[in-house]
């Protein structure tokens, strides 16, 4: 008989058997894998959403699993009522100020619940209530460093954590630049009374003295062509006088110089003084003709010098004017300078000073026209 | 008005054909409930049953098991790295082996080799009188003739689907070896980890209902053969293409209850 047939029952007992065997060794790896024999730690705490949370979900601490979410439910005050279980091995570990943290991947790669151990001395009794870290308790626990929280090695939360300072002071620096224009506009609008408000003040201020400073400037510059048209009138009149006089000292000093040339010879100069046709004898039987010469010379210098005398007084009186056009010219010129200035440092004026529209004339010549 | 009787006398034909054969079906678990309180007229067929049905197949089940589990291992491992969810591996990996297609290919491996076969068996016993001869003797060849063959058939196909789930889920280890080097603690522990006692029952419920439609549609065409000896084959035919039918429908519904 053929081996199969012969021993039908035994070759089918063995089938049979050792597939439930094999079952069995199955259901026990799986029960002890998820530790269907061992005792759990139930505890409870509550979460604002169930996003995340959902019964089975795996509660890690460093990369180990140290329990699982059994039931959510949704209590009267909207908040999510969460039974969880902790792992006897890891019991101990579940102690006083001890929360969990829900922590989402912000690209969409799901969620992950963490256990932070706390602090303190005494374990937790089962059934006890545990907070999350966005919780009021929670973040109490946190802010006094009553709990581990190991720093977020994945590469994201670094980034995350790199990000929010610089978010944080992007945000600050919006608020800032907000209030800062807010206080600009107030400042604009003349309700401020900082230091700002003061500037833009000062700045409306001399921006509305600017018309009248340069007003004050063109009337000091027209007084100063005015006076400066009669001094050059009175310089031209005195220059005239001058030069006549200087024809006279020039008259002065030839004569002078015949006179000179006359007398160079010493030895003969007594002789020609004292000789009957000599210079004395001419010089007396001249008719007064030298004598009235020497006289109008001195009265022409006389004149001259009265003139010249006229002119240092009249120099002498208009001096003070002078001094005080070239003085008020000077003031004018440094608040120019100095509003200029303040113009060109304010940075609440943009565009500078617009350029002159030059006009263009009306009148218009035959040969600009157009002969169509 | 032609089309109107056809289509009147072909529902009424389905409709009793249908009667019949839930007829058919309780008087199989009728009887099957019987058969372990009797004398165990029927043990050595049982015997025989599991073994052609069950034994034998476990070669082809072997092979079957460890391919596709190799080939979702395969395709696993290269794809879904790719999504940063590679321990989605496991998951997917118990999901299509145990829930799946370990009831589903055992089904269909049973089907084609037993289904065709018992089909086939009592065909010819129907034309060669041989079920008149037990009636004669009183011998009801439900209790004596489906039975065995509805209990092997199921019986066979829980283990094999036994059989299968190990082979697909452990025979992959040897291709994770190959691409992968893996310690058996961590791919065993990655495995059970994932790896609920649900997932299993549902198989195996499954392997139930698929083990029970193959072997009452089987020995329902076998039945249904009258006297020409060409109408075997056809029986043969009909059993699986209706098996198979049925299997996927079945397995449709039970997923959808898995699911809901």
């Amino acid at each position: 008989m053929k081996f199969k047939i012969k021993y039908a029952d035994q070759i089918v007992g063995l089938f049979i058997v050792v597939a439930i065997v094999l079952f069995a060794v199955i259901v026990v790896l799986v029960g002890l894998n998820q530790r269907w024999f061992a005792k759990d730690y139930s505890f409870k705490t509550s979460f604002p959403s169930a996003s995340g949370v959902a019964p089975g979900t795996s509660i890690m601490m460093k990369g180990f699993v140290v329990g699982k979410i059994d039931r959510i439910t949704l209590n009267s005050e909207n908040s999510v009522d969460t039974l969880f279980h902790i792992y006897d091995t890891f019991y101990d570990k579940v102690r006083e100020y001890s929360i969990l943290e829900l922590t989402v991947s912000p690209i969409g790669l799901g969620s992950q619940l963490l256990f932070h151990p706390g602090r303190g001395e005494r374990l937790l009794e089962e059934g006890e209530f545990i907070p999350t870290a966005d919780s009021a308790a929670g973040k109490a626990i946190i802010e006094q460093e009553l709990v581990e929280i190991p720093p977020k090695d994945d590469t994201i939360t670094r980034l995350l954590a790199n990000v929010n300072p610089l978010l944080e002071n992007l945000n600050k620096t919006v608020v800032t630049v907000n209030r800062t224009l807010t206080e600009v506009n107030r400042a604009l609008a003349g309700q401020s009374t900082g230091p700002l408000g003061n500037i833009v003040n000062d700045a409306s201020a001399a921006a509305a003295q600017l018309p009248r400073t340069v007003n004050r400037v063109d009337d000091i510059v027209a007084d100063v062509q005015t006076r400066t048209a009669g001094l050059l009138d009175q310089i031209s009149s005195l220059l005239a006088a001058v030069q006549g006089m200087t024809g006279d000292i020039g008259s002065i000093t030839s004569n002078l110089a015949a006179t000179t040339e006359a007398i160079r010879d010493p030895t003969g100069l007594v002789s020609k003084l004292f000789d009957p046709k000599g210079s004395i004898k001419t010089f007396l039987d001249d008719d007064n003709v030298l004598y009235k010469r020497v006289m109008s010379i001195i009265s022409e210098i006389e004149a001259s010098v009265r003139s010249l005398q006229g002119i240092v007084t009249g120099l002498n009186g208009e001096m003070p004017k002078i001094a005080a056009v070239l003085n008020e010219t000077r003031t004018a010129i440094q608040q120019a300078q100095d509003v200029l200035e303040g113009v060109k440092n304010n940075p609440l004026i943009r565009g500078g000073v617009p350029e002159r529209a030059t006009q263009e004339t009306l009148y218009g010549s035959m040969r600009e026209g157009s002969f169509e | 008005m032609n089309i109107l009787v056809l289509l009147g006398r072909s529902a009424r034909e389905k409709s009793s054909r249908l009667l019949y054969g839930l007829g058919f079906l309780q008087n199989v678990i009728k009887e099957t409930l019987r058969f372990f309180r009797k004398s165990q007229v029927g043990y050595k067929v049982l015997i025989m049953q599991i073994l052609f049905t069950g034994y034998e197949a476990l070669t082809i089940n072997a092979i079957m098991a460890v391919s596709i589990g190799a080939a979702i291992n395969v395709i696993g491992t290269s794809l879904l790295p790719q999504f940063g969810q590679s321990q989605l591996m496991y998951t997917i990996l118990i999901i299509v082996i145990t829930r799946e297609l370990g009831p589903l290919l055992t089904a269909f491996v049973i089907t084609a080799r037993s289904g065709t076969a018992i089909a086939t068996q009592l065909g010819t016993m129907v034309v060669s009188h041989e079920i008149e001869a037990y009636l004669s003797v009183g011998l009801n060849p439900i209790s004596y003739l489906v039975v065995p063959r509805f209990i092997g058939v199921v019986v066979s196909m829980l283990v094999l689907t036994v059989y299968f789930n190990l082979f697909g889920l452990l025979g992959s280890f040897i291709v994770v070896q190959v691409f992968n080097p893996t310690p058996i603690s961590e791919y065993l522990g990655n495995l059970l980890s994932q790896l609920a006692v649900g997932d299993v029952l549902w198989g195996l419920l499954k392997a139930f209902v698929f083990g029970v439609v193959v072997s009452v549609v089987s020995t329902y065409q076998g039945f249904s053969v009258n006297k020409a000896s060409t109408e075997i084959p056809v029986a043969g035919i009909r059993a699986v293409g209706q098996s198979f039918i049925l299997i996927i429908v079945a397995d449709v519904i039970i997923t959808l209850m898995q699911y809901a």
